[in-house]
């Protein structure tokens, strides 16, 4: 009597419900006589059962609470960034990120969660001013600084305002981006806005009080996260920074 | 449709579960389930959605695992077998009923090949077909199919599951 040999692999997919019809049934019809080919189908059989009923059962394991807050919130906060910009995705990382943002992210990514809020929740003032609004002379003379002042410059807007511009970079975007104070007598802003569609796009705005002319350091960290977030690059140079600007505007 | 942030909560078991196979450790485990689901966030675009979402958030915590591993790699000899843990056997009161059998299966699969597990894991415990472990793990199926052959024939032979024997019950040798 003829024999067939089936070799692992097709008695496994046997086993896995993986196999096509035709190939089914002659092991099927193979089992009947063939002992030798019951037993290594038991293999596979057994390994199968013996694994899901260890592993398995993991799932009812309660899940750490602390994981399960941090993923809801960054989950609600995505949502909520969703509805405010009507973008899919505000926390956008297109292409590869390098080794050190992977990593950085790790430990920055509480603080990233909370970023999310405050850039949302400023979502209506920069609705209501981003872009050139005629008439707004502030507006105008920051943006007007913005298109044309070197980094570490200082310009007076108003008598009572000051514009110091930090540092020039491209997201991971590629938009061309400004950081800048505006200081006034007891208050300091920072903020990161964005060149898209020809006007300065606040992206993040943080007001502190002032304390001796420095950003206090929390202000700077969550800067220094959100820059992360949207993978700013370093620091253009002043004359990358001049031609940049030159063609942005 | 749900989206995939909304759709992640109610993932987290299943995820965290791929994760503590993977990885041997819950701590580990924690932080790849969290970065995995914040990566699927960023990331939701690319998900199609006629297409498995358990076989997409598996491929993108076992692609953070294995950046992971490549950099424990060139950073020198890490702790991490240490803090490695018997993960598998429920914990707290679970434990008390975890039987021997369970326990040396999940001895034998933390001495497999990462390779050889993960395939394992995929297919046996969270049920893909071979196509969609395939797209996971990003291999030819025909490799899923041998890696996994011999995944089970390592097993069997490590917990002395029957091997090529004509199987009877009550007689599991040792390793032979």
């Amino acid at each position: 009597m003829n024999i067939e040999y089936f070799d692992d692999e097709t008695l496994m997919a046997f086993a896995d419900g993986e196999l096509d019809e035709a190939t089914s049934l002659r092991v099927e019809a193979a089992l009947d006589h063939d002992e030798a080919l019951a037993a290594r189908l038991a293999v596979f059989l057994d390994t199968r059962l013996a694994v899901a009923s260890a592993v398995k059962p993991l799932i009812d394991e309660p899940v750490p609470e602390a994981l399960a807050d941090s993923v809801r919130r960054v989950v609600q906060e995505a949502e909520a960034a969703k509805v405010a910009t009507g973008e899919k995705n505000v926390l956008a990382f297109p292409g590869r990120e390098t080794r050190q943002q992977v990593e950085r992210r790790q430990w920055l990514l509480p603080i990233a969660a909370s970023i999310l809020a405050v850039i949302t929740g400023v979502g209506g003032f920069v609705a209501g001013r981003s872009g050139l609004q005629p008439g707004n002379s502030l507006d105008t003379a920051l943006f007007a600084a913005l298109d044309a002042q070197p980094s570490g410059s200082e310009v007076a807007l108003t008598d009572t305002q000051t514009l110091h511009i930090v540092a020039t970079f491209t997201d991971g975007r590629g938009e061309l981006c400004r950081e800048y104070d505006l200081r006034r007598a007891q208050e300091n802003t920072t903020t990161v806005a964005c060149r898209a569609n020809g006007a300065w796009v606040t992206r993040l705005a943080l007001t502190s009080p002032r304390t001796e002319g420095y950003v206090p350091a929390s202000s700077q960290d969550m800067v220094d996260a959100y820059l992360t977030t949207i993978e700013a690059g370093e620091p253009l140079a002043a004359d990358a920074e001049k031609s940049a600007l030159a063609k942005a505007e | 449709m749900q989206t995939v942030p909304q759709r992640l909560v109610a993932f987290l078991p299943n995820l965290r579960r791929f994760a503590i196979s993977l990885c041997h450790s819950r701590e580990l485990a924690d932080d790849l389930v969290q970065a995995a689901c914040e990566r699927a966030i960023v990331a939701a675009d690319s998900f199609a959605p006629d297409t498995r979402f358990d076989a997409w958030m598996f491929r993108i915590l076992r692609n953070l695992w294995i950046d992971h591993l490549r950099r424990a790699r060139t950073a020198g000899p890490q702790d991490e077998l240490e803090k490695a843990e018997n993960v598998s056997v429920p914990s707290g009161e679970a434990a008390a009923h975890a039987r021997m059998e369970l326990q040396e299966v999940t001895a034998a699969l933390q001495k497999l090949p990462d390779e050889q597990r993960e395939v394992l894991v995929l297919v046996c415990v969270e049920e893909l077909s071979y196509r969609d472990a395939a797209d996971v793990l990003s291999i030819p199926i025909g490799t899923v199919m041998s890696r996994l052959a011999r995944a089970r024939k390592n097993l069997a032979e490590l917990t002395g599951i029957s091997l090529g024997e004509k199987r009877s019950s009550g007689t599991k040798g040792g390793v032979a």
